[in-house]
């Protein structure tokens, strides 16, 4: 038997485990764990790649690293910030969702770098080094639920502030409904559905949370497990045939996830960030 | 491979697995609308495609979460049964 089919192999355990032994204990539960020093090498990395290529100005005969950032910028301005956002929200908010996008991108991409993290140590030449890993920031629901309360509270503190509380909320429910009356004539029936009309405009409301949360940190979950339970499947079930379907369909999987996914959730989180907060801007469209 | 273990463990594996494959199915058919959609109305306007490929992605992202909903419910239940 192979040594590899002797490991005791569980896929979870690295996205679960780390919160049990942080690197440093603080209380209120702000540890320092796996999950905190990946958001810091990924807000390290953003900061200083920005640097290098701002740190001597822009060039009005752009070089290869300034045109990528150039790149990146449109992509922001023209596909994401401009999907939603008003003109008078973009001085704002146009810098929160481009960095919402680097940010979650490079989080997500630093997941895809194998990392010695892991929670058992092995020995080389002597040292005693974690397992190598890979594990991504955004693969936390704590992570994806902050940063989604970011833009929950600044979705609905921006609608009030331009419109006004009352004329906010009334723009929930949809346009063309009868106007409650409580003293006039109104039939009671007409009260109660448009009651359960705000109930389910307030409860869709509420929902964005979960959906907008959820999707980054799933998509990062299930993205890291499945390829690791592809290239663990020998492990998994005792047999080394698997190997040969189990390492091409991992690395398959692994290319897919970090071209495409990595970059798409990032895009598709700050692009429904600017969709959001437009759409309490300007309630009417 | 000899099998062992008990119907609860079996139970729990076999949610585990229907639920995330039956919620795929129906997220499964709706991406491939999209990108269906999306290929024959590019056909018909080509010259529209830079905003039909950004507002593909956009639903394939909102479709494709879908799934993740049936996968995270199933995790709940494998870890809770």
């Amino acid at each position: 038997m192979l040594p590899v089919l002797k490991v005791d192999f569980n896929p979870v355990s690295e996205f679960t485990d780390f919160v049990h032994n942080p690197y440093v204990k603080l209380p209120l539960g702000l540890d320092i764990n796996k999950a905190v020093i990946y958001m810091w090498m990924a807000a390290a990395v953003t900061t200083i790649l920005t640097l290098i290529v701002f740190r001597k100005g822009l060039k009005l005969r752009p070089d290869g690293k300034q045109t990528s950032a150039e790149v990146i910028y449109d992509l922001c301005q023209s596909q994401v910030a401009r999907a939603g956002l008003p003109e008078e929200g973009m001085r704002i908010w146009f810098p929160y969702v481009a960095t919402l996008f680097v940010f979650i991108w490079m989080m997500n991409l630093i997941g895809f770098i194998p990392l010695p993290f892991g929670e058992r140590h092995f020995d080389l030449f002597g040292l005693s080094i974690p397992e190598f890993q890979i594990y991504a920031a955004t693969a936390n629901l704590s992570v994806t639920l902050a940063l989604t309360l970011v833009t929950f509270f600044a979705t609905h503190i921006e609608g009030i502030r331009y419109n006004g509380p009352v004329k906010y909320f009334k723009s929930w429910m949809p346009s063309g409904l009868p106007s409650p009356k409580p003293w006039g004539l109104k039939s009671p029936a007409v009260l109660i559905l448009l009651g359960l009309i705000a109930l389910i405009e307030v409860l869709s409301q509420l929902v964005r949370i979960v959906s907008l949360s959820f999707r980054l940190f799933f998509n990062m979950l299930a993205g890291h497990l499945v390829i690791a339970v592809f290239l663990g499947l020998a492990s998994l079930l005792g047999t080394y045939f698997v190997l040969v379907v189990g390492i091409p369909m991992g690395i398959a999987l692994y290319t897919l996830e970090a071209t495409l996914i990595a970059g798409l959730q990032a895009f598709i989180f700050a692009t429904l960030s600017a969709i959001y907060i437009g759409g309490a801007i300007h309630p009417d469209h | 491979m000899a099998l062992d273990g008990n119907i609860h463990d079996s139970a729990r594996a076999l949610e585990l697995g229907l639920a995330t494959g039956l919620g795929a199915i129906g997220p499964g058919i709706g991406v491939g609308f999209i990108f269906g959609k999306t290929i024959e109305a590019v056909g018909r306007q080509p010259e529209l495609r830079g905003q039909l490929t950004g507002l593909m992605w956009l639903g394939f992202a909102l479709t494709e979460a879908i799934i993740f909903y049936a996968l995270g419910m199933a995790f709940v239940a494998y870890a809770i049964a």
